[in-house]
């Protein structure tokens, strides 16, 4: 027994010693196990935040694009969306180690240094792939260009909205004659349709997710409601905070009702509004982007931008956008691929509008194939009423501005602080945001801030 | 059951037994519960997963989120990822901290005791106290996103220098000094003799080392962007494999981050038990 | 006694300097053992002993993310820190999460080594289960809870048919996580005590039989005084493990500070700080008083320590 025991032991151990000897070869490469089966002339790395249904759409434009040029290969990554996602872009760009091309969102470009973890878009090489000025809403545009230079390229425009299951509604007498819900024109006339609609619905489900517990949707729901009542932020320079309590101690009440009036769970709150909404749940507000999965799930639903019921209508927007995370050597063919693939995802987004957003290339708007797609047809108004975060350093999806204040929003909501006071910590939280210098070129937002 | 016929005598079924042998699987039903409740709800159809309310078993069948999980996420790299990470810090640390500990328990040099007192100083020290300064430091370096700036910061256990350090300590001393006598020199001392006795105790540093670093989450998530780098645990929470929190996907990706170690457990329990409880107990 | 012995016959023949003479008492094989600890001195000044001084040099300055332009502000950003309820409320997050989860965690792992201990058939089984979950990443325990603790669709609500909003209300959150905690990591100091167990000589719970002491006496008078030590191991592991606390919270959490900012640990408010404002300078300032928190706590300990031995001598 001892000596085959003894060869057995030589084996495992000459094994183990290759095992590790290749392992450490693995780590001196030093590039991931997908590099090394890439073979393409071009590698364009690409880091984006799409997941759920704009995932796949992403893919799917991907796959469009590899198939009309092969010798560009393109490495996506997702990575999980949120602070996290901006987090890692600006160590990248700070490291050096950023990918070819990145998505983000249009209210944290200023707020992202643009100069220093962004590098500025090529104009001249875009129009050369097709995508000029032109073809964009000037506005939308206009905040992309920072200091005379394109930092971003505006890929959509995303909206919250009022998803509503059209089966329970119609059971509910709240279907109009098109076969969408009734309109809704003040808070009152809001929470009779939602008395009704509860009614109407299965036992043991809420009647509308709202992301009670969430900063982000809370105060994204906030901005919108916020804007339909006129209501401001800043001054023009910047050196005022405008914020009116009044208005916001309304729409503070205005969220939290939907709680105190038994409509809203506590229980259910956060992605799980979404589940409660494919259980038979009649109404959840959430991002556009929602739209893929529910038409996934086979749901008879529609949806329209957020009720306006402070007056004018405004539904909270952002924007996805492609920039150029900052590298010390941008050039050459890994650059050029990076605009060649930006443009091409920005022309051929029809693909993207399945996954419910409003594309900003405008020639898709006015394509049949897009009119015919259903719901967006029905919120595609949201575009004009836009309600976004002022244009400041600490602003933008996620950003601090949405760290500070939205707890804020949150705690009133459920009901951990009165709707006055939360009102007043915001103002306070606003002012202190206001005179904050940017970590990144030590200014205030009345200075400039990053915008320089 | 009765019918087995046991080796050595069995024990009596005394009531205190029975008592403590049911009260013992409730328990442990309760502890394996969970694990379960991830494989059924890997075997889901998403939609199915989030159905209210819950239901243990699934009423289809499916392997749609596993082959999901292999088609569409990077999960094969992290896998990777992770083996050549833990395995790189693992022969790292036994061979730096195996080098130390025998250094400071059995040679001499110049200020080998305040040394000692910085190394059990860096006892308080880990990337959760000191990570922003740590992360800044392996930036300068240049070694954000590569292999080696995940995996040469675990590489300095002070912990595991001193578990060495004190098991070295208690080898008898005329094993090594008899080597000298016949002439060896103390590399060959070091390396034929000290060594071959130290066994369980390296085993037990290298099982120690190779599960914190399979398992260690906040080191490689602070320092790899890249999601071709990312370890599983990394991985499975921060990036999302395109197509959202899809809960059956989650816990099958989970489960293949976590059942290698729990096989590898099963089969090498006793070593693994030792190893864990003595590198626990060297805190004494 | 073996070494002055091996030193008459390996006595050195060149002369020696006064700076040698400390050794002169060691046979030659034991001197200059500098190399011997060379490599992992190096990485050990490289990974811990400099992020230290760069950190506590950071903490004087504005510093931000891409390492560029930083300047010398003096101690604005310690002024800064004391005054900051966000560092004071997350610090008291991260000593609530240690003071609920350092007792649950002891009594609970004392009991299940006891019960482990004394079942006699099927050790490894018992072994198997209640330290398994131990073996599973941060990551994968945290999402398997989050998912248990799931609205609607999580099995805890369902079994013990409840309505509780674990990770959406903040009375719960903390609590939640303190949950999978126990679940996660009570497997180790499980081990620790059965090893303990395992190491108390039989003769004396033979001698206490005879005397005619029950189970319940030969526990607390012999069991308990015997675990003394590694109880005081198992907590201080604890401690210090537990007010480090970030892994399992922000996972399930989605990575945000939980519902009201109830669950935002010390480590994660740092890397906030760091990572999402960029401010690396206060990242470090609030890092530095950290560290000296964990350092007093682990100093305590040491000087608990000697003070029982002194007292026991």
């Amino acid at each position: 027994m001892g000596r085959p025991d003894l060869n057995r032991r030589q084996l495992l151990g000459g094994l183990g010693g290759l095992f590790v000897a290749s392992s450490f070869g693995f780590a001196a490469l030093g590039t991931g196990a997908d590099a090394l089966a890439a073979d393409a002339d071009t590698r364009v790395r690409y880091w984006n935040l799409f997941s759920g249904g704009d995932g796949s759409n992403m893919i799917a434009m991907l796959d469009a694009f590899r198939k009309a040029n092969p010798d560009i290969a393109v490495k996506d990554s997702t990575l999980q969306w949120g602070s996290p996602f901006y987090t890692k872009l600006a160590m990248a760009a700070a490291g050096n180690r950023a990918p070819d091309l990145g998505v983000m969102h249009l209210g944290r470009v200023t707020g992202f240094s643009p100069g220093r973890f962004l590098d500025p878009w090529d104009v001249g090489l875009l129009a050369k792939y097709g995508v000029r000025e032109e073809d964009f809403n000037p506005a939308l545009w206009k905040r992309a260009v920072i200091d005379g230079k394109l930092y971003a390229l505006p890929l959509d425009i995303h909206v919250q909205l009022c998803f509503y299951r059209k089966d329970v509604l119609k059971k509910a007498g709240l279907l109009g004659d098109d076969g969408r819900i009734v309109p809704v024109t003040s808070a009152d006339e809001w929470f009779d349709v939602l008395k009704q609609a509860k009614r109407a619905t299965k036992k043991g489900l809420q009647t509308i997710g709202l992301w009670v517990n969430d900063q982000n949707f809370q105060w994204w729901f906030f901005v919108a409601f916020y804007t339909q009542f006129g209501g401001t932020w800043f001054n023009a320079a910047n050196t005022e905070v405008t914020f009116d309590t009044d208005k916001a101690t309304q729409v503070l009440q205005f969220l939290r009702r939907h709680i105190t009036d038994g409509y809203a769970n506590p229980g259910f709150a956060g992605a799980a509004g979404a589940e409660q909404f494919l259980n038979g749940s009649p109404f959840v507000w959430e991002g556009n982007w929602s739209v893929p999965v529910f038409s996934g799930a086979k749901l008879d639903y529609g949806a329209t931008p957020l009720p306006p019921v402070f007056g004018e209508p405004a539904t909270h927007a952002e924007s996805h956008a492609f920039v150029l995370p900052h590298q010390s050597d941008r050039g050459g063919p890994a650059n050029e691929g990076a605009h060649r693939l930006a443009a091409y995802v920005v022309r051929h987004a029809r693909q993207w509008a399945a996954g419910g957003h409003i594309p900003a290339y405008t020639p898709t708007l006015s394509t049949a194939a897009y009119k015919a797609l259903n719901p967006q047809s029905e919120y595609v108004s949201a575009m004009d009423h836009q309600a976004t975060e002022p244009k400041v350093w600490f602003a933008g999806s996620t950003g601090i501005l949405a760290q500070r204040v939205g707890p804020i929003v949150v705690a009133s909501t459920l009901g951990s602080a009165k709707p006055e006071t939360a009102a007043r910590r915001m103002k306070s939280a606003l002012t202190q945001l206001l005179a904050m210098k940017n970590p990144m070129d030590g200014r205030t937002a009345a200075q400039g801030g990053a915008a320089a | 059951m009765t019918t087995a016929v046991p080796v050595k005598p069995r024990k009596p079924w005394t009531p205190s037994q029975i008592v403590l042998t049911l009260l013992g699987t409730a328990v442990s039903v309760a502890f394996l519960a969970p694990f379960a409740w991830a494989l059924f709800t890997s075997l889901k159809s998403e939609t199915e997963a989030v159905e209210v309310p819950p239901h243990w078993l699934p009423e289809d069948w499916t392997g749609q989120a596993w082959k999901a999980l292999f088609e569409t996420g990077n999960i094969t790299n992290w896998f990777v990822n992770s083996v050549v990470v833990s395995v790189c810090v693992t022969s790292v640390v036994l061979l730096v901290s195996a080098l130390a500990g025998y250094g400071f328990a059995r040679t001499e040099f110049r200020g080998k005791k305040p040394l000692m007192g910085l190394v059990m100083a860096g006892l308080m020290i880990s990337p959760a106290v000191l990570g922003v300064p740590l992360f800044t430091t392996v930036q300068q370096m240049g070694m954000v996103d590569t292999y080696w700036g995940m995996i040469l910061p675990q590489c300095a256990p002070a912990a595991m220098v001193y578990i060495l350090y004190k098991f070295f300590q208690g080898i008898p001393r005329e094993l090594e000094e008899a080597a000298f006598i016949d002439g060896a020199g103390r590399w060959r001392v070091f390396f034929t003799i000290v060594l071959p006795l130290s066994r369980p105790s390296l085993a037990a540093v290298g099982i120690f080392t190779f599960i914190a670093s399979w398992n260690n989450f906040l080191w490689p998530y602070m320092v790899t962007n890249n999601p071709d780098l990312m370890t599983m645990p990394n991985g499975i929470a921060t990036v999302m494999n395109s197509y959202g929190i899809q809960w059956a996907q989650l816990m099958a990706g989970g489960l293949m981050a976590g059942l290698p170690l729990i096989i590898v457990f099963v089969f090498f329990q006793r070593q693994i038990v030792a190893g864990v409880a003595h590198t626990g107990l060297a805190g004494q | 006694m073996m070494a002055t012995s091996a030193q008459t016959v390996t006595a050195p023949a060149r002369a020696r300097t006064a700076a040698d003479s400390a050794t002169l008492r060691r046979p030659q094989g034991f001197q200059h053992g500098g190399w011997f600890v060379a490599p992992f001195l190096l990485l050990f000044a490289l990974f811990v002993i400099w992020p230290l001084l760069r950190g506590v040099y950071l903490s004087f300055t504005d510093a931000n993310i891409s390492g560029e332009g930083a300047s010398f502000i003096g101690l604005d950003n310690y002024r800064e820190a004391l005054n900051d309820p966000l560092m004071w409320d997350s610090l008291g997050h991260s000593a609530y999460f240690t003071l609920l989860v350092v007792p649950c965690i002891t009594v609970l792992a004392f009991l299940l080594a006891m019960l482990a201990h004394h079942i006699e058939r099927g050790k490894w089984l018992w072994r198997l289960c209640f330290f398994a979950p131990f073996l599973l990443p941060s990551t994968v325990a945290a999402n398997l809870w989050q998912w248990l603790f799931n609205p609607g669709t999580g099995m805890i609500n369902y079994v013990f048919g409840i309505e509780t909003p674990w990770l959406t209300d903040k009375s719960y959150a903390m609590l939640a996580i303190v949950i999978q905690t126990l679940w996660w990591t009570v497997g180790f100091s499980f081990l620790l005590y059965l090893a303990a167990l395992q190491g108390i000589p039989g003769h004396l719970y033979e001698a206490a039989k005879l005397d005619g002491a029950n189970a319940w006496h030969r526990t607390v008078h012999i069991t308990l005084p015997m675990l003394r030590n590694i109880t005081g191991l198992v907590v201080a592991l604890q401690i210090l493990a537990s007010l480090q606390v970030f892994d399992q919270a922000v996972v399930m959490m989605d990575f945000l500070p939980g519902p009201e900012g109830s669950t935002r640990t010390f480590v994660q408010y740092t890397l906030e700080e760091g990572f999402t404002s960029y401010r690396v300078g206060y990242a470090s300032a609030i890092s530095v008083i950290f560290f000296v928190i964990i350092a007093a706590v682990a100093l305590a300990r040491m000087w608990l320590l000697r003070n029982r031995e002194e007292s026991a001598r």
